[in-house]
């Protein structure tokens, strides 16, 4: 969806189990639910 | 500020464009607000995920930078990862970061930029932009200012900005094409997008996205 909305080298993180502990881990668990960080650009002229 | 944005798109001709959306944009928007209305005003509460202190010590934050915080500026933070991870921010950026929430990822980009830079966060809740305001104030931010806004229309100019954050909030967004066309207006050229949000490796059900309750919970 980022590259299809314009942006360019995307990269992504390691996951982080950002539910566990949380009463929403179950939940997490089942779907697979992770936090990642993201980082792309917008192209143009500077980096 | 606070006005919707229209959630139906026009052709030239005028004819309604409706996206397929899971869900209505304007009830999703109301159930998210209710549940951080509730984190403003009660951060100690019980939710479904971490918050404060303790999830940004789960989240890789440095210790060293967040103990140095006040408690009013960290007790409310309810993100899901460490837009920072992957990009240290540089001295002089201008950094906008959408859903700003409780300000916790304003305060560090503050810092990472110093105070040859700028950060706006975006949020569209009243409880949360008084909670980080009142926090900046107290820690005596002066390249910091919050605005109340949606991502779906900042209230930024084009091109304003070297960096976009954000954390935990473009997953509760239903339009999030439009969301994503927004953040690429406000950046300029060459500009970067740093962001934090939780993604599923397991399908979730068709009945179960349509379901706004389930956004939130």
């Amino acid at each position: 969806m980022m590259e299809e909305a314009g942006f360019a080298d995307v990269r992504i993180g390691p996951p982080v189990d950002t539910f566990g502990g949380a009463s929403g881990e179950p939940k997490a668990r089942r779907f697979e639910v992770y936090g990642f960080a993201f980082h792309a650009r917008k192209p143009g002229a500077a980096k | 500020m606070t006005d919707h944005p229209p959630e139906v798109a026009r052709t030239e001709q005028g004819d309604q464009v409706k996206p397929q959306l899971p869900v209505d944009p304007v009830i999703l928007r109301e159930e998210v607000k209710s549940k951080y209305r509730e984190v403003a005003t009660h951060p100690d509460g019980e939710y479904h995920f971490h918050t404060g202190r303790r999830l940004a010590r789960r989240l890789g934050y440095d210790p060293a930078v967040v103990d140095g915080m006040p408690d009013s500026a960290v007790e409310a933070f309810a993100g899901v990862a460490n837009p920072f991870s992957l990009r240290r921010l540089e001295p002089g950026e201008r950094v906008l970061d959408a859903g700003s929430g409780a300000g916790f990822d304003c305060f560090i980009a503050a810092r990472q930029v110093g105070p040859d830079g700028r950060v706006v966060g975006i949020d569209m809740l009243d409880a949360m932009l008084a909670r980080s305001r009142k926090a900046a104030r107290e820690m005596g931010l002066g390249n910091v200012e919050f605005r109340e806004g949606l991502l779906e229309a900042m209230p930024v100019e084009s091109g304003w900005a070297d960096v976009v954050t954000s954390n935990g909030v473009i997953n509760l967004c239903a339009d999030k094409k439009r969301v994503f066309a927004e953040i690429r207006r406000v950046l300029r050229p060459g500009g970067h997008l740093q962001f934090a949000d939780i993604a599923n490796g397991k399908a979730v059900p068709e009945s179960a996205l349509r379901n706004v309750d389930l956004w939130t919970a």
